[in-house]
């Protein structure tokens, strides 16, 4: 059944538009006194809340051993398909056997869900809460293994997998219980 | 003929069948490791245990058979026996028999070629816990070379034995067997007999967890991000049927594929390892003309012409030179082309191997020497003499590709000829001797229809693209021919075949769609 809906007319004040006009300007100084949100980047910088998702990192063991064994899963799991890995043999006698070759994640792809981290069986791979990493051109959005190995060395002092105990549960980690 | 009762449903069976085998072959799964089509049964990996009315405890399937019940004993009035295999005690058991394989095995999917195609990832998922109660630590064991290309991974072994039944049955050289008892057993070679016979790749593959790995794709990738493509092995007359795994136009890995009228369910390590040859060849992409000094790459058009002129210059001293590498449809079109005048380079044999189960690697290492001769009634082998009796002015060679070698006799051949067309992939020692140089395509870019030494045709799919400007080697003489008579030219391999069948009776039915995965004998009648 159609309905008929009457367009509404405008009384004599509201076409003298002075009600309106004082109205938002009753907004506009209301956030006179208001805490300001505005902050001036680049001298100061956002920090993000807990649990955001930033740009990746490659995390390391304490003797400087790449964490990631390149199973794949967070390439499996990726909904945006961003990241190529090509494993290999390790370098390594001791410790994992495989290894990932090439790490490539494509930021231009990724939609920073965080999906990577949660799939990671080896707690190798991190989002960071960098934000800041916009670029001149496509290529250098492409980030390779020690381009992610080089975001570790940045950060690596914060652990985002469990914050409250950073750096403590790295011995149960580290320790090959399979 | 018994009927059996499995859930339910009734199957009317063969006297003899396993139950095991009944229930898969109607789509029923039991989950087994130790049983194989192929081999021996053993009834050792307790795992496809199954409920059996009558009997007090509950029976392996592989190992229990249905037979005939006297009319007065069937149960219900009917069955000769029946099964169950959702029962609550037997998927108790398959929980336990699960855990109990879970004791020692290391859970390293993550890192286990296997993970993605394993019996006990997928099993264990299905129908295990998701905990294990065992709290003590695993046992750990290194890594072993069996043999050159062979590692087991003792960690993740089940000892379901299929690996040694292998060695016994199949290859017929039992270099494996299962060492010490209980807790210490392990599957062992010998010192001084490695697992380095020609099948030993197989036994990676029957491995139904990634206990035994091949060196060949250790670590390459994962299981899941390969494209599966059914095809031919080429490298010998016998044509395995195999899967060919491949990503990103790059092959990884052959595995066999089930084919009772050819290879049963194995392939041979040659065949398996084969394709690394293509890979580090310099593939020839684009037409090359001889001029002075050597070649300069042309266009297409350029090549046809030039083709096409010296064709009509040649009159009737024009002949070709058919390969057993190449399809029956490449063949054939050659065959159209130079009016059935054709040639055969001597044939690349290697030793002819037979292993006591009855698989076969052929001494011809070419693909289709049986379809070959087929499609060019005509063959000659002595094709030097026919070379100085009829004075071939214009010759048009399909290369065989980096395997030949060319001896002086036929290089001196190939110089006093005038006009030397050569269609092939790489700058081989053929291809070095033409004034003309046609790229078309590499083994595992073919398409077509090859038969194999017992005359089966089967299909050969293309696993990879085709590289650079190449064309489809029925194409190339198929476009030098349509344009040399002035007739319209085919469009795809599928008339081709169409048109060979109007030529050759015994080819007269095959179709891609009739041939389908398993190939067709060439009488016409299908076996099945």
């Amino acid at each position: 059944m159609a309905t008929i809906v009457k367009s509404y007319e405008p009384t004599f004040w509201d076409r003298l538009y002075l009600p309106a006009l004082a109205k938002g300007l009753a907004v506009t100084l209301k956030h006179f006194f208001r805490k300001k949100i505005t902050i001036q980047y680049p001298d100061e910088k956002y920090v993000p809340p807990d649990g955001y998702r930033g740009l990746h990192r490659l995390n390391k063991y304490p003797d400087g051993k790449i964490r990631c064994v390149a199973c794949e899963m967070c390439s499996a799991a990726c909904p945006a398909d961003c990241i190529h890995i090509i494993p290999g043999p390790s370098p390594w006698e001791d410790g994992k056997e495989r290894f990932p070759v090439r790490f490539d994640i494509d930021l231009l792809r990724c939609i920073f869900c965080g999906f990577c981290e949660m799939a990671c069986p080896e707690e190798a791979i991190e989002l960071t809460e960098i934000y800041d990493f916009s670029n001149y051109t496509r290529d250098d959005l492409l980030i390779d293994k020690e381009g992610l190995l080089g975001v570790y060395e940045l950060t690596k002092d914060t652990n985002y997998y469990s914050r409250p105990n950073a750096g403590q549960d790295s011995e149960a980690l580290t320790s090959d219980k399979f | 003929m018994p009927i059996v009762k499995i859930d339910d449903t009734d199957f009317t069976v063969e006297k003899g069948t396993s139950v095991l085998q009944a229930a898969l072959a109607n789509d029923i799964e039991i989950p087994h490791y130790c049983y194989h089509p192929a081999l021996e049964i053993v009834g050792s990996c307790r795992m496809c245990l199954v409920k059996v009315e009558g009997m007090p405890k509950l029976q392996v399937s592989c190992n229990t058979f249905v037979g005939d019940v006297p009319s007065d004993k069937k149960i219900d009035g009917k069955y000769d026996m029946v099964v169950s295999t959702q029962d609550e005690l037997v998927q108790q058991e398959q929980k336990n028999m699960l855990e109990f394989l879970l004791l020692n095995h290391p859970l390293d999917c993550p890192v286990c070629d296997q993970a993605g195609e394993c019996d006990l990832q997928d099993y264990a998922f299905k129908y295990g816990n998701a905990h294990s109660r065992f709290e003590e630590d695993k046992r750990v064991r290194p890594n072993e070379y069996l043999g050159s290309q062979i590692v087991i991974n003792h960690n993740r072994c089940i000892l379901c034995s299929r690996c040694v039944r292998f060695t016994r049955e199949i290859s017929g050289s039992s270099e494996l067997f299962v060492e010490a008892r209980g807790y210490n057993s392990k599957i062992s070679v010998l010192e001084e007999k490695p697992l380095d016979n020609l099948l030993a790749g197989n036994v990676a593959d029957i491995c139904p967890v990634g206990a035994l790995l091949s060196t060949d794709y250790i670590h390459k990738n994962r299981i899941w991000n390969l494209d599966k493509q059914p095809s031919i092995c080429q490298d010998c007359s016998v044509g395995c049927n195999v899967d060919v795994f491949h990503q990103k136009d790059q092959i990884l890995r052959l595995t066999p594929r089930e084919n009772h009228s050819v290879n049963k369910f194995f392939m041979c390590d040659k065949g398996r390892y084969g394709f690394h040859r293509f890979e580090e060849i310099e593939r020839l992409t684009v037409p090359m003309i001889m001029s002075e000094g050597g070649f300069i790459e042309t266009t297409w058009d350029e090549a046809i012409e030039k083709t096409v002129d010296e064709l009509n210059g040649a009159g009737k001293g024009i002949a070709g030179i058919a390969s057993p590498f190449h399809t029956n449809e490449a063949n054939f079109m050659l065959g159209r082309l130079v009016n059935g005048n054709v040639g055969t380079l001597p044939p690349i044999t290697s030793e002819e191997i037979n292993y006591p189960s009855g698989f076969r690697i052929s001494g011809d290492r070419s693909p289709n020497r049986h379809g070959m001769n087929d499609v060019c009634p005509s063959i000659v082998d002595d094709f030097a003499s026919a070379v100085e009796r009829k004075d071939i002015r214009f010759l048009y060679l399909l290369d065989d590709g980096i395997d030949r070698e060319l001896n002086e006799l036929w290089k001196g051949m190939l110089e006093k000829i005038d006009f030397v067309v050569v269609q092939s992939y790489a700058m081989t020692d053929v291809s070095k001797c033409a004034d003309i140089v046609l790229p078309g395509q590499a083994p595992f870019e073919r398409e077509g229809t090859i038969t194999n030494d017992m005359g089966r045709v089967q299909w050969l799919r293309p696993s990879v693209t085709t590289k650079g400007e190449s064309r489809p080697d029925w194409e190339i003489p198929m476009l030098i021919q349509s344009k040399h008579a002035g007739v319209e030219g085919l469009t795809d391999v599928s008339s081709v075949m169409n048109e060979m069948g109007k030529d050759f009776a015994a080819y007269s039915d095959i179709t891609f769609f009739r041939l389908g995965d398993q190939g067709l004998p060439l009488n016409g009648k299908a076996e099945e």
